[in-house]
């Protein structure tokens, strides 16, 4: 550890355990020679796994309650569902690369979200997915947008779902992560860096596009001989050959090289309409119940809601949050304070007796989020509910016949997010590989004490 | 243990503080420090919300939401 001179981090938005160290590991021959030196296993995930905010949580050490940062979105204080989405401001805790920066160090970022609008950092950034787009201010400093620009042209953050052309999302996908990589290793040349840090999001989203295609036990596999079989196969191969050009340019005999995701990822069993769940079991009132049937998918916009009845609302997402109608918290509270955590415990039950479309049982987990957090700010939901341990996604929009849904509600997704992600780190000289399992909490303290930093953290260093 | 101390001293003018002690009279304050504190927690907080609304121009947001929508993350 002591010729550890640089860290250098791939971060690989919803790598799987499953697919990167073992099922796809044979057709990476570039990742594969690097996990024979390193020390790799699965990554426990924070609360909720998703990207926003476990990225974060990765970096500061701190829980999503500490952060107050629960999901993309929260919800606006003193509202039903007036909303704002997560952005680099929100984060107040220290990052590694802050506790770096005091003491001289200097970091280079690309993509960890969020990270748009840029904050400064000692070093240099180039925002994340959640930018709006190429045209915006998206650099620290402000003019590396200029150079990037003389790199690769316009550069891409994400791309868009589209259900009808799943061809032009792939192709997209390969362009956007072809340029990052361009990006990157133009930077790890250019600049200065003592810790370089990139999110590659492309992973995340060719997971979610083409996983029916690919998992044969998925219940939408549409056969072998599909045309996109081998999407999922094929964008690791190509991250495999940028991580392999990426790689040559790193002094192996003195940078230590960590491979990371945020989340894991399975198939999706399909998703549940929970408010249109909520209608059913009385906890959500509306004016307009006929629109129900109409036959036309609602968003929860539509429905003419009874605040004055209503006990619970829901949001839809990987994992569902629940709201309660509080009195005085609400506009129109009706549950009184003091019978707050009895309703609450009510509602909770509930939601665990769910049962699947056959009668199945369900592994459903319902949090508190001031069980699990030491602190939570901003705007937490009153609980964070994985339904079927996630494999079930909740779906807030509804008119549905019934409740279960075979597909996602909003666009061309057949896959969750899984608690587990990965966890590698090569370190200089080590020449052989070795299991180990860690949580998300453990990277900063790590990440710091490669550079000799220790703070008070909430995980420990592995090494 | 941390050395971070759980408390530190601030200054502010006596009037100010005599002002203060005498609009908590009766109320759930048991002192200035509690009032002086909760104050600022409160105009902080509402700063922080301001910021949140300044970070995307209305298109940018639209645009934002509309990516987020299609990835299942806003319905």
């Amino acid at each position: 550890m002591e010729n550890v001179k640089k860290v250098f981090v791939i971060g690989l938005d919803s790598a799987p355990p499953e697919l990167l160290f073992d099922k796809l590991l044979d057709k990476l021959p570039n990742i594969k020679k690097l996990l024979e030196k390193s020390m790799y296993g699965p990554m426990k995930s924070c609360i909720p796994a998703i990207t926003i905010p476990a990225w974060m949580v990765m970096a500061t050490g701190k829980t999503p309650g500490e952060l107050g940062l629960y999901g993309f979105r929260h919800r606006k204080k003193g509202t039903y569902n007036d909303i704002w989405i997560a952005h680099s401001l929100m984060v107040k805790e220290k990052a590694v690369w802050d506790y770096l920066g005091e003491v001289g160090k200097k970091s280079i970022l690309v993509g960890v979200p969020p990270s748009y609008p840029p904050k400064p950092i000692k070093g240099h950034l180039v925002s994340c997915f959640i930018t709006p787009d190429a045209s915006v201010d998206y650099t620290y400093p402000k003019n590396l947008k200029h150079e990037i620009e003389s790199v690769v042209g316009e550069y891409i953050f994400d791309v868009v779902f589209r259900k009808d052309n799943r061809d032009e999302v792939k192709e997209i996908l390969w362009e956007m992560t072809e340029k990052r990589f361009e990006v990157i290793r133009y930077l790890i040349q250019e600049k200065e860096w003592d810790y370089f840090q990139f999110v590659e999001i492309g992973l995340d989203r060719v997971h979610h596009v083409f996983w029916k295609y690919f998992d044969e036990n998925h219940h939408l596999y549409p056969g072998d001989n599909n045309p996109y079989k081998n999407v999922i196969p094929d964008y690791y191969k190509l991250l495999d050959k940028e991580i392999r050009k990426t790689l040559e340019l790193l002094d192996l005999d003195e940078t230590a090289v960590i491979i990371v995701s945020d989340h894991g990822i399975k198939a999706m069993k399909g998703a549940f309409a929970i408010n249109q769940w909520l209608i059913e079991e009385g906890l959500l009132k509306i004016k307009n119940p006929e629109i129900l049937k109409s036959g036309k998918q609602l968003r929860f916009e539509d429905l003419d809601i009874d605040w004055n009845k209503t006990i619970a609302w829901a949001w839809g997402g990987y994992y569902a949050r629940i709201f309660l109608n509080v009195e005085g918290r609400e506009p129109n509270g009706i549950i009184k304070m003091e019978d707050y955590h009895k309703v609450r415990e009510e509602v909770a039950e509930l939601i665990k007796s769910i049962r699947g479309p056959n009668g199945e049982k369900w592994d459903t987990k319902v949090f508190y989020p001031e069980d699990i957090y030491p602190m939570t700010k901003g705007d937490k939901p009153d609980m964070m509910v994985y339904l079927d341990n996630l494999s079930w996604r909740s779906a807030g929009t509804l008119g549905y016949e019934s409740p279960y849904l075979l597909e996602n509600d909003t666009g061309p997704d057949d896959a969750v997010h899984s608690e587990y992600g990965v966890f590698s780190i090569y370190l200089p000289g080590m020449d052989e590989s070795k299991q180990i399992t860690s949580t998300i909490y453990d990277f900063a303290p790590t990440v710091l004490k490669l550079f000799g930093i220790e703070k008070n953290l909430r995980g420990r260093s592995i090494l | 243990m941390p050395d971070e101390r759980k408390y530190t001293t601030v200054s502010i003018p006596i009037q100010l503080y005599e002002k203060i002690k005498k609009r908590i009279e009766g109320t759930g304050f048991t002192s200035v420090s509690d009032y002086v504190t909760y104050v600022l927690r409160e105009v902080l907080a509402s700063l922080e919300e301001e910021e949140k609304e300044e970070v995307f121009s209305e298109e940018e947001e639209e645009k934002v939401k509309e990516r987020l929508r299609a990835l299942g993350y806003l319905d």
